[in-house]
């Protein structure tokens, strides 16, 4: 190139085929579709990846990116996703929940049953505390069962956190006025604490979905809220935590994954469902011999 | 509050209750192989998680999967081989290839794909295989493989083959992780399907993917 | 308007088109798009369960050979599923013209099938035909 020369390390050049060829990959190995409105905001958080592994090349970079070292994928993903925890982060999936999936679990209970709900991975609690605020607010029938709600986390440090129930106001952007007055109190730097009844009221537990021995802890549950966390295991990995999930489960339990998850990519041991509000998954009733 | 909190049972010691999905190293292997052949498909499914990895149940593995006909056992025995990874659970998914059913095809591959270092010393004869089905479902084994070991691969078998689905299949897989090399081979191809429907097509996808790539 | 309030207003027909190869699929897309077709993708059966349950189709176009859930159990769990999908005309892509082969895609409930590779004319004739495009 004439004039001026850059020192340094050279520029990674990254072109419309590489970009085509990342997100063949990745519709294929997650289900997320990145057409063309979206490919200008990848191109950039690609160069930025490929700058943070040290990465040659876009082709060395795709190899890192195939073989998943370092969680890369989910480095990638978390570039161009936004991920900040809140209240109420996938509310058409609570409505599914009051709406659709309790009907259905309670046809199979007697009033003063229990009904397990588990969070997991519930990070520092946010998911847990909205379905209890939310059934409390929204499900008429929450006195008439044995409601358990349990959030577990592999991260001791969040699960800590979401034991103390404190938020900053970003955390609580999708709550009313009304909510927050009922559940929280104020406490200093602006923050909101749970109240201590619903705290208390919440297992938090330390669980690694991977692990057969610890989720083996975990049965009967109706419905399980795992969000955005099994679409970055590895082949094995991901089966294993499906089978895992499969056995927490009670027949005919609900699994909710993330909004831009898909059990394509994960496993086929569960039923699509389709509700008004939400697809959630189910374990099947029963067996059925064959195929 | 409206919920109840009850303790979640701490994790069991070393002396489990029966009938708990296990990976210890020093639990006995004989009473798991037996519950394979349990009529009861709970038991099976439970024995085959607890065998997961274990190399020295990859016979009986391979021996169950023979005869389970419920699919959520068939998976979990396949979880159970994959975890092992070795050249004997690979033998012993690779008949899968072959069968009349369609779901048990695409569950070999799935297991076997996972196994990119242990397939590898198989590739070669699966994809010079008499039956076009099987080299049809080996080109897709080369995906989570090294780009070089892949190129090589398929591109030895673009020179010789001639069943056009067996091509667009490996034209697939060069088209993701195909380097340069895998271009001569290509264009090739797209000379001798030149009337077929959909090959040509592939292989200009296939050839702009690799060739417009920073160097 | 939503993806699928926008689906069911539009009067281009939607085709969701199910294989485990990008290239194939890149293929039925660009050629079913240029004839005016407006088209889904999923890469086997359970995506295209989730997809269809999700938004309305005229048309699935499946081939029968992919991991998870290959073409002929995706069939017969749409036939099995709700009254609004369950009826969804279905095209099965096979690799195989043998009388077991053809039974097969009749017995899961295909409406047709074409045999791999699948010229762009039969392509679109038979996208035309299933999917209840105007002539």
């Amino acid at each position: 190139m004439a004039g001026s020369e850059a020192h340094g390390p050279r520029a990674v050049r990254v072109t419309p085929e590489d970009v085509r060829r990342l997100c063949e990959f990745l519709y294929r190995r997650t289900g997320m579709l990145f057409d063309d409105n979206k490919r200008y905001y990848i191109d950039r958080r690609l160069v930025e990846r490929i700058g943070a592994t040290k990465s040659e090349s876009f082709q060395a970079y795709f190899a890192v990116l195939r073989s998943d070292a370092d969680h890369e994928i989910e480095q990638l993903i978390n570039a161009f996703t936004v991920n900040e925890t809140y209240f109420n982060r996938e509310e058409h999936q609570l409505r599914c929940m009051t709406s659709d999936l309790l009907g259905n679990i309670i046809r199979g209970k007697r009033p003063g049953e229990s009904i397990r709900i588990w969070s997991i991975p519930c990070s520092t609690g946010e998911e847990p505390y909205s379905i209890a605020i939310w059934l409390m607010e929204n499900w008429r029938l929450v006195d008439s069962y044995n409601v358990e709600i349990v959030g577990s986390d592999i991260d001791t440090r969040a699960l800590k956190a979401a034991a103390e129930g404190i938020y900053g106001v970003r955390a609580l952007m999708r709550l009313s006025r009304d909510v927050i007055g009922r559940y929280f109190r104020p406490v200093a730097d602006g923050e909101h604490q749970i109240d201590p009844g619903l705290r208390e009221s919440i297992q938090f537990t330390r669980a690694n979905l991977i692990d057969p021995s610890e989720m083996a802890r975990y049965r009967g549950f109706d419905i399980v809220f795992c969000r955005n966390v099994l679409i970055y295991f590895d082949d094995s990995s991901r089966r294993i935590a499906a089978e895992n999930l499969y056995d927490c489960l009670a027949a005919g339990g609900y699994i909710c994954l993330g909004h831009s998850e898909t059990m394509s990519r994960i496993s086929p041991l569960f039923r699509v469902c389709r509700f008004s509000d939400a697809i959630v998954y189910q374990r099947p009733e029963a067996d059925h011999d064959g195929r | 509050m409206p919920f109840v909190k009850r303790a979640v049972p701490a994790p069991s010691p070393a002396g489990r209750r029966a009938g708990d999905d296990v990976a210890p190293h020093n639990d006995g292997l004989e009473p798991h192989i037996a519950a394979l052949g349990s009529p009861d498909i709970e038991v099976r499914w439970k024995a085959a998680r607890a065998l997961g990895g274990r190399a020295d149940a990859v016979r009986a593995l391979a021996t169950a999967l023979g005869v389970e006909q419920v699919a959520r056992v068939r998976e979990a025995i396949m979880t159970a081989l994959m975890r092992v990874g070795d050249e004997a659970s690979v033998m012993a998914l690779l008949p899968y290839l072959r069968s009349q059913d369609a779901a048990e095809r695409g569950a070999s591959i799935e297991a076997l794909q996972a196994l990119p270092e242990a397939i590898l010393p198989f590739m070669a004869p699966l994809l010079a295989d008499g039956d076009s089905d099987v080299r049809l479902l080996a080109t897709e084994l080369a995906r989570n493989m090294p780009a070089e070991n892949a190129t090589q691969l398929l591109c030895r078998l673009l020179e010789h083959e001639h069943h056009p689905n067996v091509c667009a299949a490996a034209i697939d897989v060069l088209a993701e992780v195909g380097t340069r090399d895998a271009v001569p081979a290509l264009q090739a191809c797209a000379e001798r399907f030149a009337g077929m429907p959909f090959l040509p097509f592939a292989v200009s996808i296939a050839i702009a993917r690799i060739s417009d790539t920073d160097r | 308007m939503t993806d699928v309030e926008r689906a069911a207003t539009s009067s281009r027909r939607r085709i969701l088109v199910v294989d485990d190869s990008a290239l194939v699929r890149l293929y039925y897309r660009n050629t079913l798009q240029r004839a005016g077709f407006e088209v889904e993708q999923a890469i086997n059966g359970i995506e295209a369960m989730e997809k269809v349950l999700a938004q309305p189709f005229d048309l699935v176009i499946v081939d029968v050979n992919m991991p998870r859930m290959d073409g002929f159990s995706f069939l017969r769990t749409l036939r099995r599923a709700a009254a609004d999908v369950a009826t969804l005309p279905a095209l099965v892509i096979t690799t195989e013209a043998g009388e077991q082969d053809l039974d097969a895609a009749r017995a899961a409930g295909a409406n047709f099938y074409l045999i791999k590779p699948v010229s762009q004319q039969d392509l679109l004739r038979h996208a035309a035909v299933l999917s209840g495009a105007p002539a």
